[in-house]
């Protein structure tokens, strides 16, 4: 029993589990809803409770840092050597196991009850298409109530499938192991998102998340090669612990003018995360994942799958920093993760504050947060960054369920009243407060942490850390990071205000009931999470509270880097923090409180005008890509080189030496064989013909006739020899 | 004793009647015999020839040469009048002039 | 028994053309008599080789050529049938013997004059697995030529509507590489006097000093060399010498594309790694780089032709050309690294041929499967076009998800085969051609969109209602043909060193 229960085989198992649910699901039971959605649970349960059994163990190690519970076996054999892959848990494993975990099992459980399990089968219901709903009869009256989703197996296969991609991240002790969990979860991404495959637009945004993020994966695959090329390795101890190498990565200078190997390295691990993570300039796909079914795909995209772009670089932080100190000028990847970040949060913002479809501000958001991360790894705030990281996914994951779950709500208001309307769009929502009291608390909760209101919720913390650490670093950043917290809290308390106050302004939103249990639990447990899980970091500098506080969380991952990372001692982000998330939450409710119709202006369209439209079509940078890119490498991979190219140019030279050979072919017939050749040939021919002709009188098929020109021949033969002989 | 001149110009005639029946006689039976007559001919010339070489020595050739002639005229007599039989009866004739198949 | 293990490679290799002596006898009409009778024929040899693949494990001989057999075959020119396997033809002999069964089970929609069909098949097997044991390179060039005709048959007798052209194209591109082989063969058996290829790996790289009809021995090593660069260059295809592939790849029945892309492309990157690396090493190391220019191109102008075709079978043909290219290039990585005593360099070549021959192996099973799978649809749909189909997963979930589990194979994805050989060849061509590899991620890039715009197509959207109730799913036949397919792959995707072992062990002692 004791050795079922080593941290070493718990790892294996860890994202082992989730996938035998999904070949158990995909092959043998995917009949059986109830049979499906059991398997998967039982994976992803199993999956939670490995992982915080290993947890509490790797806690109890003391230095995990650098003595990491770990196990490894021999993958493939390079020459002498071999490619080693394993699991391991150090710090950083340890934090995003915790978030991976709780979300992920939220999410398995939250689904039986998104999906309408028990509910009837819907009549018009068919694969690749949302349900549309039930008719039931009840006490004489029929009405339509929603219907099980056509494809419920399938869902939970996918989504075992995805949880053990992310466990598979998580877990990994080197680079190549995250990598492979890292595709998966974009083939996970891309069949999730695709999910209503029958639905143009589904399968439209699936093709993007796909694509877009494998531009930055191709980038990824060579700065693995790079990297295993140079040091002989893509285990993370023996790269990144192991000052020697990094040095060498350093000084060795690259192809790459004035880049060391380690920038140029970081730069291409970077661009990774910059299509995984959904950072500016490949930040569309994320928006459009929201046509995968409503709170759960979409949740992964903000909670778990985007956090492995983070986490990547968080992890690579040593190779990124690697010949940088506190108060040093920054690494050139530093520099542009700084810059990416900072943008990216703020531009997302802006953004997000224009939309008008519940889940699409929170995309956004999403964006905006994680370019929050990636600024503060580019300015050294480590452990701030990975707070964040760990807090933003409990708050975000409830915020998308919490959405989810307000959709649910007008769906079944828009079906029970047969109002025609856009259940996701914000304007068509308020007053939902009263109708779904759970939700509201719950979104409420998540809500206050995503804008950073102070002391009770975890955003705040984080959030003040990375502000901190910007401070000290880089006032660019802190500003730029500042104004995207203000508009942060401005379009939470937008969102909130449109949706759950107010009164309804739509019929549907009057008839809007409370989600089932299956649904409200894990929002519930989720809000636990989003108010306490700052708890753990509360700087010790922190006025009051911090001589309580035994800043646990900032010296645990801080333990990863060889230095201290940034922190920041000083009361301007603090007051600043303070003011932005008050401020913004204050001024998205007065502004939006006055919407009472669902077709009014946008308060802020008539204050910005036509500003405030091109911000709503995300800054038209889709038309732009379209116009720029995929345009013309269709163009180019169909007219140039499937055409032009092949069917003209190589083709026609062939083509042109088969004319060739046929010219001079007939020139040889016309010219040679046929008078020549074929003259000689046809002459014999006829000749013989001829000759044969005369001959043929000479046969009468008399035999006697025969007989007497033997005869004679006897006779003249006789006169012959006789004449000759005699 | 009479000089083998007579038996070889006996011979000669009998060979002689002997073409001459095969190479005009329209019966095809008459032209058979014709070939037996040739074929006695020569053993007539067989027989000759031996009784002046070999007459009273042991050497016995002349007269086995002639029992092997008469097997295949036997046996070429049956051949061929079995042959001629059976063209009668397809061609209710046994003219050689209309057996001319074989006309190129 | 003795007779039997002694011989083993031989009753491997000539089974089945005794299966279609056998088949002679079978009569015509009985159409199951026949399929079986032939697919039995092509199951002993790859159940022989199963038993090859561990009796070689064990073998004491590893890692040179093991199960060697020498027979005198013609002795006035120093010929002879002499055969073996190391780990790299081993291989590619499982991987014949694999998908020919598999092939013979995907030409259930043949049924005129199968029996011929069927012969032809078995000859074309025994003329793989001839170039892939043999050690003599006139035997090596009969075999070559014996896989030749065989196809030429399939396409013009059985294929689709444009097969004279497709087939007339294959053969004269085939042809024109062949005539080169063979001049080069007969040029080294000239110089040296022997076709042996154990003799020659020793000598022929070394000769400086004999002349052919008073040539320079530099002169006759160069012209063998690109004559066996053009020969193996048509038959991989390398870029710009490829555009017989999608002709004869789309117009072939579905059993020929099958063999056609597992098998016989293969042929052209096994005769670079056989013949042109050990015979012509420092020639090799010399034109490495534009092999490698030429294979980024064969990767990338691959991958593009493919995301521009509007025929399901076309696009699938062009991706093959984007695959091999792949192992062009790790072949080149090999070639430049020959000789060289820089351990690092060594790593990375070694990573790279390892690499390349996986690549082979992992892209014979996804190619095979995905002509497969195209040959399933077609032969309900009897239309390969694109844009014809769509939203076809509603009402074939089986062959749906099968179909997007062959393509994330096919486009290299973590944790199926061709992700391992693709990143092996990736990072042992990084360090030496950096930049090279660098561009030709753009290919690999565009392997996704090409992917995804055929499942696009195939699979998602609305529901084309001009197929429903007109197609059936996938039957259990049909998925018993892509299953071994699939699982190979996953194994290999999952715990690669099964086979890498294997290769890595013959791989290693060239460098």
């Amino acid at each position: 029993m004791a050795e079922l229960l080593a941290p070493e085989l718990l790892l294996w198992l860890i994202p082992a589990l989730p996938f035998a649910a999904f070949v158990v699901i995909a092959i043998f039971t995917f009949r059986s809803r109830k049979l499906s959605h059991s398997i998967a649970l039982v994976g992803a349960g199993f999956s939670f409770t490995a992982s915080m059994l290993v947890i509490l163990k790797a806690l109890q190690v003391p230095e995990l840092a650098k003595n990491p519970i770990a196990s490894q076996i021999k993958w493939f054999p390079t020459g002498d050597s071999w490619f080693l892959l394993g699991v391991q848990i150090d710090p950083l494993t340890v934090v995003t196991l915790a978030f991976v975990a709780v979300t992920i099992l939220m999410i398995f459980i939250y689904s039986v009850g998104y999906h309408n399990f028990g509910a009837p089968e819907g009549r018009n219901d068919i694969a690749g298409l949302p349900p549309k709903g039930a008719e039931v009869s009840h006490e004489g009256h029929t009405h339509r109530v929603p219907s099980v989703e056509p494809m419920y197996a399938r869902f939970f296969a996918l989504i075992s499938l995805f949880a053990f991609a992310m466990y598979l991240l998580v877990v990994s002790d080197n680079l190549l192991g995250l990598y492979i969990g890292w595709e998966i979860m974009g083939l996970c991404s891309y069949l999730l998102i695709g999910f209503w495959y029958g639905r143009e637009s589904a399968r439209k945004a699936a093709i993007k998340a796909f694509i877009t993020t494998r531009i930055g994966d191709v980038f990824m695959l060579l700065g693995l090669a790079a990297l295993y090329a140079l040091t002989g390795t893509l285990n993370y101890q023996q790269i990144l612990s192991n000052q020697i190498v990094l040095n060498t990565l350093v000084t060795s200078a690259s192809p790459i003018g004035g880049l060391s190997w380690a920038g140029l390295i970081g730069l291409l691990l970077f661009a990774g995360t910059i299509g995984k993570s959904a950072q500016f300039p490949l930040h569309v796909w994320l928006p459009d994942a929201m046509e995968g079914p409503t709170p759960v795909s979409a949740m992964i995209h903000a909670a778990t799958m985007v956090s492995a772009g983070v986490y990547l670089v968080a992890r690579f932080f040593p190779l990124i920093s690697a010949g940088w100190t506190p108060g040093q000028p920054l690494t050139t990847p530093m520099l542009v993760m700084a810059a990416v970040g900072a943008f990216t949060a703020i531009f997302a913002a802006t953004i997000a504050a224009t939309q008008n479809d519940i889940k699409r501000v929170l995309a956004y958001s999403t964006i905006s947060q994680l370019g929050y991360m990636v600024a503060a790894l580019g300015i050294g705030a480590y452990s701030a960054a990975v707070f964040h990281l760990f807090t933003h996914a409990f708050f975000k994951a409830l915020l998308f369920l919490g959405s989810g779950s307000v959709i649910h709500g007008m769906e079944h208001g828009a079906m029970h009243t047969g109002d025609e309307i856009d259940t996701q769009n914000m304007r068509n929502m308020g007053g939902l407060g009263k109708k779904m009291p759970l939700t509201f608390a719950t979104f409420l909760a998540g809500g206050l942490a995503l804008s950073g209101f102070p002391l009770i919720t975890a955003g705040f913390w984080s959030k003040d850390a990375i502000l901190s650490g910007a401070f000290t670093q880089s006032t660019i950043v802190f500003i730029t990071l500042a104004l995207a917290a203000l508009l942060t809290a401005f379009y939470t308390a937008r969102q909130i205000t449109l949706v759950f106050l107010g009164n309804a302004r739509s019929k549907a939103a009057g008839d809007a009931v409370e989600s089932r249990p299956a649904m409200t639990i894990p929002l519930a447990i989720l809000a636990v999470f989003a108010i306490a899980a700052g708890w753990i970091g509360i700087p010790k500098s922190f006025p009051l509270l911090g001589r309580m506080s035994s800043d646990w969380f900032a010296e645990f991952t801080g333990s990863m880097l060889s230095f201290k990372a940034v922190e920041g001692h000083s009361m301007i982000p603090l007051i600043t923090s303070l003011t932005v998330a008050l401020g913004g939450l204050l001024l998205g409710w007065l502004v939006y409180r006055r919407v009472k119709q669902a077709e009014a202006v946008d308060p802020m369209e008539k204050a910005l005008g036509g500003g405030f439209r091109i911000i709503q079509k995300k800054y038209l940078v889709d038309e732009f890509y379209d116009l720029i890119f995929i345009r013309p490498s269709l163009w180019f991979a169909d007219v140039f080189v499937a055409k032009w190219m092949d069917q003209v140019v190589i083709d026609g030279i062939i083509n042109g030496i088969g004319r060739l050979g046929l010219f001079v072919g007939s020139a040889l017939r016309n010219g040679f064989d046929a008078p020549v050749i074929n003259g000689a040939a046809d002459g014999i021919a006829s000749g013989t013909r001829g000759a044969g002709g005369l001959l043929r009188k000479l046969q009468t098929g008399r035999v006697q006739q025969y007989l007497a020109g033997a005869v004679g021949g006897l006779v003249v033969l006789v006169i012959v020899l006789y004449s000759i002989f005699k | 004793m009479i000089p083998l001149s007579w038996y070889l110009i006996l011979a000669a005639v009998v060979m002689f009647i002997g073409l001459y029946g095969v190479l005009t006689r329209k019966n095809l039976i008459g032209a058979l015999m014709g070939i037996e007559l040739m074929l006695n001919s020569v053993n007539i010339n067989l027989v000759a020839f031996w009784r002046y070489l070999h007459a009273g020595k042991p050497e016995m050739d002349g007269l086995v040469f002639v029992a092997m002639v008469f097997v295949v005229a036997a046996a070429e007599t049956a051949v061929g009048l079995a042959l001629i039989i059976s063209a009668y009866r397809r061609r209710k004739s046994v003219d050689a002039n209309d057996m001319d198949l074989l006309k190129g | 028994m003795e007779f039997f293990s002694n011989h083993i490679l031989t009753w491997i290799l000539f089974f089945p053309v005794f299966g279609a002596a056998i088949l002679c006898l079978v009569p015509a009409r009985s159409e199951k008599g026949l399929r079986v009778t032939a697919l039995i024929a092509s199951l002993v040899p790859f159940a022989l080789t199963v038993y090859l693949w561990f009796a070689y494990q064990v073998s004491p001989q590893a890692p040179g050529f093991a199960f060697q057999e020498q027979l005198e075959w013609f002795p006035a020119i120093h010929s002879s049938y002499h055969v073996g396997v190391d780990g790299i033809s081993i291989v590619l002999l499982l991987l014949t013997t694999l998908l020919t069964p598999l092939a013979l089970l995907a030409s259930r929609s043949i049924h005129v004059h199968l029996k011929t069909f069927l012969m032809l098949f078995l000859f074309l097997e025994t003329g793989m697995m001839g170039v892939f044991v043999s050690l003599d390179l006139l035997i090596f060039f009969v075999f070559w030529e014996i896989g030749l005709i065989p196809m030429y048959f399939l396409i013009n007798q059985w294929g689709g509507e444009k097969r004279n052209y497709a087939s007339l194209k294959f053969i004269l591109f085939t042809m024109g590489g062949s005539l080169g082989l063979l001049l080069a063969i007969q040029m080294i058996g000239a110089v040296t006097g022997t076709f042996d290829l154990l003799t020659l790996f020793k000598t022929w790289p070394g000769i400086s000093q004999a002349s052919l009809f008073g040539l320079p021995t530099q002169t006759v090593k160069a012209i063998a060399f690109w004559a066996f660069v053009i020969a193996f260059a048509i038959k991989a295809p390398i870029w710009p010498v490829h555009t017989w592939l999608p002709d004869a790849h789309t117009e072939a029945p579905t059993g020929g594309s099958m063999i056609l892309a597992g098998v016989l492309l293969k042929l052209g990157a096994y005769g670079f790694i056989r013949l042109v690396l050990p015979l012509f090493p420092a020639e090799s190391r010399q034109y490495a780089v534009w092999l490698a220019v030429l294979a980024a191109a064969s990767i990338i102008f691959g991958a593009f032709a493919a995301a521009g075709q509007k025929d399901f079978k076309r696009l699938v043909a062009y991706s093959s050309i984007n695959h091999m290219g792949f192992v062009i290039l790790g072949i080149a990585v090999a070639a430049w690294a020959g000789g060289s005593t820089d351990p690092a360099l060594q790593q990375s070549a070694i990573i790279a041929t390892n690499g390349a021959v996986l690549q082979m192996f992992t892209h014979g099973l996804s190619a095979a499967g995905m002509f497969f799978l195209v040959g399933v649809i077609y032969d309900q749909a009897h239309t390969r076009v694109l844009e014809r189909f769509g939203g076809l997963y509603a009402i074939l979930p089986v062959y749906g998800s099968i179909l997007i589990f062959m393509s994330m194979a096919s486009l290299g994805l973590p944790g199926l085969g061709g992700f391992v050989s693709e990143f092996m060849v990736v990072r042992g061509a990084w360090p030496v051609f950096t930049a090279i590899t660098a561009v030709s991620m753009l290919g690999l890039f565009f392997t996704g969109v090409y992917v995804l715009k055929a499942l696009k197509l195939v699979l998602q959207g609305p529901l084309n209602t001009e197929w429903k109730g007109h197609l059936k799913d996938i039957s259990a036949g049909e998925i018993a043909v892509i299953a071994p397919l699939m699982i190979l792959s996953f194994l290999i995707g999952v715990w690669p060193s099964w086979i890498m072992q294997i290769i890595n062990q013959t791989v290693m002692s060239w460098f």
